[in-house]
């Protein structure tokens, strides 16, 4: 006889969006369950950890020094022929400025957030399949060898770019290849910026589908990664960092400490992230920005409000589809919009090559930027580009 | 029959990808379902970060 574990609400994955999930669904009086697979919650790290200061905020989390490892300054947009553009706050409004994150201490202590507001974890805990039962899911795990069944009223699947739960229980949550960024990233140090405060992109044939990035972390740190599109692609996106690595003024004395790798789902929002007795957020349900492929506080987002209305679910004894589609709702509300067009300008910015992005690049150089966020400089992406005034021109 | 690589580092990229859900990816192991994976397609090969599957 297998043991069975009965729970209102079970969050499979506690990265984030889970947490986040986790936490508002026990505010809210339910039982919860959050379990994970790793020994250790947020190890491996799979991101370049930015996040806005506005979407903590929004998000309701006080940024703690524990986790913050560097507050910016602005941002550095770099050409293929290294004409580069400076956005930064002494000369311009930054109201997107970030934070970088130590994820492997930020996603602990968000977990712990839920544990406190009474949530059970099981860490080193596998989800190996999911059945209908009644009203509810019951959800067969192992950890470490032991197999054991949880039997829920709601499901929250939180698993992941891999989205195994939700493809299980019957929704089609898969990512195509040409919307699966394929991520590499060094955290090296001895990375010598021209200032620390900032954070670099580099677009073009350096990254195919996707760009460089250099996050400064604490002292002489910095995330350096890209993601390629495998459709575009010609070679593992490893092959494409350590040729960037090698080519960069900055890191010409960089030394790895840690390589990271991850998927990044940048398709949008799938359209179907809600059924019977089951929720979908973060990256598993593609709530990621499809610009940036910043998927934190899109995915604290979705968790917050799956959270919320899993326990008035619990409470009304209704885990109907009809009763959870305020999720969708709610979470479509807060950034469905604005997701819709980040993927237009993502798939505007693909359409450039080199000699393009150059261009757009000097052109920049006589303008004036009032504020340094993605909307502004798309509407001044319009002003120099005629191709962008077609394809965006209407929406921004 | 999949090969992987020992320098896969379980991101599950390739299992978010692949049309048959049959990637199983573990804290320090993947296991493709042998049966489910026709290896007519290679989705999964090309959205590798380090190229740590091989068609054997």
């Amino acid at each position: 006889m297998i043991l069975m574990i009965k729970t209102d609400v079970l969050v499979v994955g506690s990265g984030p969006a889970g947490s986040s999930a986790a936490k508002h669904a026990a505010i809210g009086g339910a039982d919860v369950i959050l379990m994970d697979k790793k020994a250790e919650i947020g190890a491996p790290k799979r991101c370049a950890e930015g996040v806005s200061k506005n979407g903590l905020k929004r998000v309701g989390v006080e940024p703690n020094p524990s986790w913050v490892t560097r507050e910016l300054d602005g941002v550095r947009l770099v050409a293929p022929d290294g004409t580069d553009v400076w956005l930064t706050n002494d000369k311009i409004e930054i109201p997107e400025a970030g934070y970088i994150l130590e994820r492997k201490v930020f996603d602990k202590y968000m977990a712990m957030d839920a544990a406190r507001e009474g949530a059970k974890i099981f860490i080193k805990t596998q989800a190996k399949g999911v059945r209908k039962d009644g009203d509810g899911f019951i959800v067969t795990c192992e950890k470490m060898g032991e197999l054991f069944e949880i039997k829920c009223k709601i499901l929250i699947a939180a698993d992941g770019p891999e989205s195994h739960i939700a493809r299980w229980a019957g929704l089609k949550t898969s990512t195509k290849a040409k919307d699966m960024e394929s991520g590499i990233q060094y955290e090296m140090c001895n990375v010598k910026l021209k200032d620390r405060n900032v954070i670099e992109f580099y677009f073009g044939s350096v990254a195919p589908g996707g760009y460089v990035w250099i996050f400064p972390k604490e002292d002489d740190i910095a995330n350096v990664g890209l993601a390629v599109l495998p459709n575009v692609a010609e070679k593992p996106a490893i092959e494409y960092l350590d040729d960037f690595v090698a080519n960069c003024d900055s890191l010409q004395e960089a030394q790895p400490v840690e390589m990271n790798v991850g998927g990044d789902p940048v398709g949008g929002i799938h359209k179907k992230i809600y059924a019977d007795n089951l929720l979908v957020v973060g990256d598993a349900a593609g709530q990621v920005n499809p610009l940036t492929g910043g998927g934190i506080i899109s995915g604290m987002t979705g968790g917050l409000h799956a959270g919320k209305v899993a326990a008035k679910a619990i409470e009304e004894k209704d885990y109907s589809e009809k009763r959870l589609k305020e999720y969708d709702t709610n979470l479509r509300d807060a950034i469905g919009d604005e997701m819709k067009k980040y993927l237009k300008v993502k798939d505007y910015l693909l359409s450039l090559n080199d000699k393009e992005l150059n261009s757009v690049a000097n052109a920049f150089q006589d303008i004036e930027f009032e504020k340094a966020n993605t909307e502004e400089l798309v509407k001044n992406l319009i002003k120099v580009s005629p191709k962008a005034v077609l394809k965006l021109g209407k929406l921004f | 029959m999949m090969i992987i690589k020992d320098w896969c580092s379980y991101c599950g990229a390739c299992a978010g990808v692949c049309p048959k859900n049959c990637i199983e990816v573990k804290e320090t192991s993947l296991v493709f379902d042998e049966d489910e994976c026709s290896e007519k397609c290679d989705i999964c090969i090309k959205t590798c970060p380090l190229h740590a599957l091989e068609k054997q």
